[in-house]
């Protein structure tokens, strides 16, 4: 199950090889070296932007084996591995705008007297919380993609990342896929940035003495990276995973001239080897940036490149309607396939999917009026049992969606109780 | 940026209106070049019909100008025509640059019809330039001059080319103008800061119940805007932003909305008054500069930095920062932009390199601009750990790459083995990249990782690159930080610190040798110096950086690049050559940015944005503009379409309809959607560029209307009806009464930004409209003229612009004084470009720090 199998999609494209390291199990590869692992749990996060077309969403059923919506329909395949979350609201932001604070605060749900000087709440995102304690065991703490495309810069920082360590400090995303692939693989590009660490590290400390308050705490963000880099490439060395090893090769197609599920799917190939191959245990990936009114081509769904904000807010035209549908259907339907991807690699006795928290979502319901309640919501996996799966879980009204971040973290094993405007746990959660 | 349009409109409000003023014409500002009565037009780039192409000349000698001449061949009867354009009229000496060849014919040449050479012999047994022949007096009227060029005969020593013809070869065609010239005095008298005649709180009070208090009182408030409950100026005087807006709205007369009962002027004039008073009355006690945090550098400035560090010859890697990828022809130095000059555009695809790069140097990923500012704001850029690991790996494959040894002029310096030893090497170094002195502890450091990697390497060189490649990932070189420990509401900037600022502001990139030197000595502070070093660092080619990177953004023009007008009803925007498709629109980008360039170099006035007699076009985008329907005839320009390089010629705009930014068809493109324009885009962004004055946000609420004008139309309406219709609800009103006249009035050109009469069905264009919702304007042309008849207002919004891109961060209430100051002092000059810079360099925010101590 994977990209080389859909059609229109040239084949070798990208990722040569990557089949066959598919059906090469990393555990089955490291316990066949005689280590004894078990296969640790993972978290996962794939936005789409500007909400979804409510009513083909939202199933009419509730409960266990619940009938699928018309957009749901692509996760046929996994219906076995997803539940699904209904009436969670997150706090909305006022006086920002819509988008951005869907997007920058959807992952923390920073409450609005959180606002700081550029106006959005950015606290440290549930990922990067969660990074802090899974993110200890493996190379990269966590990994941020996106699929956004375009090449100019129409929006702002905000509106292009739903990761954030903190305040005004992106945990900036990958945009090109060959990039993304090098700084999993390419173990010397690491190591070769060893031997500068200590010089730089004690020039900002020097710097330390003569700076400003807020200065300073920019320039931990510096340090904060220092030690980022030294422990990847620590990690790294010790692990010595390498290109040779996984017998893939480097994507050749250049990621501008991509098609839209084609890109997306690399994207999608890219997390799926990274936690497979216990890279990183945190990822997240923007299928598209908020708003952006720069048309866009949506091969082989629409004719003509399209303009996804525009649409949303006309959606009381029927004809308009439809079209929004047919892309959310798109946008399902590529989850569908990165889930179809994990399940179909065997980690022992489950796959790599049911060790997973992989939730589909965004930061608006409603594209129209930037609403903010009952936010489309999937998770696909369980984290080794801790959901029931294939179940329909509606909560009660106004549940705000931080409680599911606290769920998934401790279902992580990271002990937090409590982000944004949380009030506990959700049901449906065994933790 | 936060914006803040005051006095002026209480001034106009004062004056009684619009009256007919007689307008300055602002393109009589200029710099006074040292050949300012030469012209010199280059056969290369030339206007001709047929045949006729560029030459590249290297290969047959240095002596020929721009390296290149103009080069035709035919046969015995046939004839060639070249046009070239003069500004004004006059008397000119004329002389013609010719060259010789064993090949070149025997021609007879006409100016205008008038006979100038009865049989010119370009026969030489070698290649070379022509003897320059006499001057020939001439009285031209302005607009386009033609020659015509005919073949008459070769000389019997000629050899025939390809047999049957003979060519020619023009270098250039100098013009010297005879017209004696008229001295203008200097005008240069500041106007003098406004009397506002103080308003009492009392007074105030009465117009606010009589006009406000129905709609922002204690029994409706309106917009959370309560002016009831303000019972004392000391009350108004706690709440300044409040006074602020209050002020604005009244100074544009946007409160009260147009279908409440109007105050009269005098009153509206005395409660702007009121308002106005209490902010200056707040600004006397509080003047708290805002603090700015410490940012890195962004890509372009890191790009420049480490350019200007090593002394590259050119760039480290293509920016797509870059829109114009030429730079040969931009020398402010002379004070004077080439008629013509030949541009690459990043649009024309990847042969748009236009220097050498390093090989293996991949760029660190762009930085997204601020949400109303520029792309140097510290809060969105950050340094996380994959920036970290760029710029780890950036540093060493600069100094690695194998083109750098001949790339960079340390070879002989920096890097060279010898036996001086290495601190007295490293100390000037680590000053320039670091822009501060270097502390022994920081040298000692370097010292030892120098003498680490020597003896790993066993090379000084190999060392030497290695201590590079780690300055390049240095926190003193990444971050502009500033030492502001213990620093107060308003500390003025060390001089090392005000060498960065300017380096940064005027050159995006580190301060030189000159700068350092002024700052070694302390001095830089000075007004008189600073002054120099401003006036010194606008001459230098590295002031480029303002148009490329201020330019761009605040014009925004990013935009264009995704912007995909209708492929079937606008074909003319994507063209093909050989199976190549590309968007021949993009081209468009490099109008308003060479208008800019323009007015920088020839230190001309900022109103030449607002309007401009001239413009820089290809013959391809012009004839896009002038003939809409069929710009490339049959075949035409079409077939000299390349990807490489396309000639910009300066021309001579005949209608007002064209000229200064609005109306450019970059503009305008990027600002209509694929099937229709859209006033309030348009509208928005007339509002946010020209006036720095923002639309606030969309609400949640948003009817789309329809995509396509077809659908509008097939309702019977208009664009501008169908968006009254939108904005009948009152919540949306007042917005879009702000926002869309400033978008009608660009109705009459279409979403490809070409002229049109009528719309599409037939229906007539209404552009007309209120400008601040006051003065009526009925077309562009009246438009136009109501800003430069209010000169103070876009001169205001430009400074603001370019002040909060000098800063780094937005403008709050406590930079009025300055911004007030600034523009005082524009005003007095006219708008000249340099004014502005100098002005906002030797402001008080400009000079000055603020500690951060009082931050939560």
């Amino acid at each position: 199950m994977n990209i080389l199998r859909y059609k229109h999609i040239p084949r070798r494209t990208f990722l040569r090889g990557c089949g066959a390291a598919l059906s090469l199990p990393f555990l089955d590869l490291m316990q066949g070296r005689g280590a004894k692992i078990s296969a640790p749990k993972r978290v996962a996060f794939f936005y789409t932007p500007n909400g979804v077309a409510q009513k083909a969403w939202h199933p009419k059923s509730v409960g266990d084996n619940f009938a699928l919506s018309p957009t749901l329909k692509p996760l046929e395949p996994v219906r076995k591995n997803i539940s699904l979350f209904t009436n969670l609201d997150r706090i909305k932001v006022p006086g920002t705008d819509g988008h951005a604070q869907a997007g920058a605060c959807y992952l923390s749900t920073a409450a609005p007297d959180d606002l700081s000087p550029a106006g959005y709440p950015l606290k440290r995102t549930i990922d990067q919380v969660i990074a802090d304690t899974v993110g200890k065991l493996t190379p990269f703490r966590s990994l941020e993609l996106s699929c956004n495309s375009f090449t100019d810069n129409r929006e702002s920082v905000y509106f292009d990342n739903i990761s954030w360590y903190g305040h005004g400090h992106v945990a900036r995303s990958i945009k090109d896929p060959q990039k993304v692939f090098r700084r999993l693989f390419n173990i010397k590009d690491h190591q070769d940035n060893a031997s500068v660490l200590d010089l730089v590290r004690a020039d900002a400390k020097d710097l330390q003495g003569s700076l400003g308050r807020m200065d300073l705490h920019k320039l931990e963000e510096y340090l904060d990276s220092v030690r980022t880099v030294e422990q990847q490439i620590e990690r790294i060395t010790r692990r010595q995973i390498d290109v040779n090893d996984l017998g893939i090769e480097e994507p050749e197609k250049l990621w501008t001239t991509m098609r839209r599920d084609e890109y997306i799917q690399v994207m999608g190939d890219l997390m799926v080897l990274a936690l497979q191959t216990d890279l990183t245990r945190v990822s997240s990936m923007m299928v598209a940036p908020e708003r952006w009114d720069t048309p866009l081509m949506f091969e082989d769904v629409f004719e003509k490149p399209i303009l996804h904000h525009g649409w949303t807010h006309s959606q009381k035209d029927q004809k308009v309607l439809r079209e929004l549908e047919k892309l959310d259907y798109f946008h399902m339907t590529q989850f569908s396939r990165i889930c179809q991807k994990m399940n179909a690699i065997k980690e022992g006795e489950s796959t790599l999917l049911d060790n997973m928290l992989f939730t589909y979502g965004s930061g608006l319901s409603s594209g129209m009026l930037h609403e903010c309640t009952n936010l489309p919501t999937v998770i696909a996996g369980s984290a080794g049992g801790q959901i029931i799966t294939n179940r329909h879980y509606q909560h009660a009204k106004g549940t705000p969606i931080a409680n599911l971040w606290v769920s998934i973290a401790k279902a992580m094993g990271c002990p937090i109780d409590q982000i944004g405007d949380s009030t506990g746990v959700l049901k449906g959660f065994t933790v | 940026m936060k914006f803040f349009i005051y006095i002026a409109a209480v001034c106009i409000l004062g004056q009684g209106a619009t009256q007919a003023i007689e307008r300055f014409d602002y393109h009589v500002v200029r710099k006074q070049p040292a050949t300012a009565t030469l012209e010199i037009y280059e056969g290369e780039f030339l206007s001709v019909d047929g045949k006729a192409r560029p030459q590249d000349m290297r290969g047959f000698g240095k002596g020929w100008s721009g390296n290149s001449h103009l080069l035709w061949d035919g046969l015995v009867g046939d004839s060639s025509k070249v046009e070239f354009e003069v500004m004004k009229a006059g008397k000119y000496a004329v002389s013609i640059q010719w060259t010789m060849a064993p090949d070149y014919g025997q021609f007879e040449v006409r100016l205008n019809g008038n006979l100038i050479e009865r049989k010119l012999d370009l026969f030489s047994p070698r290649v070379d330039l022509a003897k320059l022949n006499k001057p020939i007096v001439l009285e031209l009227q302005a607009g386009i001059q033609r020659m015509d060029i005919k073949l008459v005969s070769g000389n019997v020593k000629a050899k025939k080319f390809r047999s049957t013809g003979y060519l020619y070869g023009l270098d250039y065609i100098k013009l010297r103008d005879l017209t004696p010239k008229v001295a203008r005095a200097k005008e240069l008298k500041e106007t003098a800061p406004i009397i506002i005649p103080e308003v009492d709180f009392v007074e105030a009070q009465a117009i606010m119940k009589q006009h406000c208090f129905r709609c922002h009182g204690v029994d409706k408030v309106k917009g959370k805007i309560n002016l009831e409950v303000l019972t004392s100026r000391a009350d108004v005087l706690k709440q300044v932003d409040l006074a602020r807006h209050a002020m604005e709205v009244l100074a544009k007369a946007e409160m009260p909305p147009e279908d409440e009962l109007q105050p009269a002027k005098a009153e509206r004039v005395k409660l702007a008054s009121f308002f106005n008073g209490v902010i200056d009355e707040y600004l006397s006690v509080s003047t708290r500069l805002e603090p700015v945090v410490m940012r890195r550098l962004n890509r372009y400035e890191y790009s420049n930095a480490v350019r200007d560090l090593l002394e590259l010859r050119g760039d480290i890697y293509p920016l797509p920062e870059k829109v114009i990828r030429s730079s040969e022809y931009f020398d402010p130095s002379t004070g004077r932009m080439p008629k013509a000059v030949s541009v690459g555009n990043r649009t024309l695809g990847k042969f748009q390199v236009e220097r050498q790069i390093l090989s293996g140097v991949d760029p660190f990923a762009i930085d997204l601009q601020a949400e109303h500012g520029f792309n140097n704001q510290g809060e969105q850029l950050s340094i996380p750990p994959i920036l970290l690991e760029s710029l780890l790996k950036l540093g060493r494959s600069i100094v690695s790459a194998p083109e750098f040894d001949d790339y960079t002029a340390l070879s002989d310096t920096l890097f060279k083995e010898d036996d001086q030893p290495v601190v007295h090497r490293l100390r000037p170094f680590l000053e320039k990249a670091f822009r501060s002195p270097v502390e022994d502890k920081t040298l000692a450091r370097y010292a030892a990782y120098y003498s680490a990697e020597q003896k790993r390497t066993g090379s000084h060189t190999m060392a030497m690159k290695s201590l590079v490649g780690a300055v390049l990932a240095s926190p003193k070189f990444i971050y502009v930080a500033e030492a502001k420990h213990g620093a107060g509401d308003k500390t003025q900037a060390s001089d090392y610190e005000l060498a960065q600022r300017l380096a940064l502001f005027l050159w995006s990139s580190i301060p030189d040798e000159q700068l350092l030197d002024s700052a070694r000595k302390s001095e830089l502070h000075q007004p008189e110096i600073l002054e120099r070093h401003v006036r010194r660092m606008l001459n230098d080619r590295r002031s480029r950086a303002l148009a490329e990177n201020f330019a761009r953004q605040w014009l925004r023009l990013d935009q264009l690049i995704t912007a995909v007008p209708d492929f079937d009803r606008f074909q003319v925007y994507y063209s093909r050559i050989g199976c190549e498709q590309w968007k021949f629109g993009l081209q468009t980008m490099i109008e308003p940015l060479l208008l800019f360039e323009s007015v920088q170099v020839e230190d001309r006035s900022i109103m030449l944005f607002v309007d401009s007699n001239y413009t820089y076009r290809s013959d391809e985008l012009h004839a896009w503009y002038t003939k809409p329907n069929a710009p490339f005839g049959k075949r035409g320009n079409r077939s000299r379409f390349n990807t490489f390089t396309q000639t910009f010629r300066k021309r001579h705009l005949s209608t007002r309809r064209e000229g200064g930014l609005m109306t450019t068809a970059a503009i305008l493109t990027m600002t209509a959607t694929p099937l229709r324009t859209s006033p309030i885009k348009r509208g928005a962004w007339v509002a946010t560029v020209m006036f720095n004055d923002p639309p606030p946000p969309p609400p949640d609420v948003i009817p789309e209307i329809e995509a396509d004008d077809a659908e509008i139309e097939a309702q019977g309406l208009t664009i501008r009806e169908r968006l009254k219709q939108h904005a009948t609800d009152q919540t949306c009103a007042s917005c879009h009464a702000r926002i869309d006249p400033l978008g009608f009035v660009l109705e009459s050109f279409d979403p490809i930004g070409r002229w049109r009469e009528n719309y599409r069905g037939g229906r007539d264009i209404d552009t007309s409209g209120k400008l601040f919702g006051e003065m009526e304007f009925s077309d562009i042309e009246d438009f136009k003229d109501l800003i430069l008849d209010q000169p103070e207002k876009f001169m205001r919004a430009f400074t603001e612009h370019l002040l909060s891109y000098a800063l780094g961060r937005d403008l709050k209430i406590t930079d009025k004084p300055a911004v007030d100051r600034i523009t005082r002092r524009v005003q007095a000059d006219h708008g000249r470009f340099s004014t502005v810079v100098v002005e906002i360099a030797k402001s008080i925010p400009f000079r000055h720090k603020t500690g951060q101590a009082e931050r939560k």
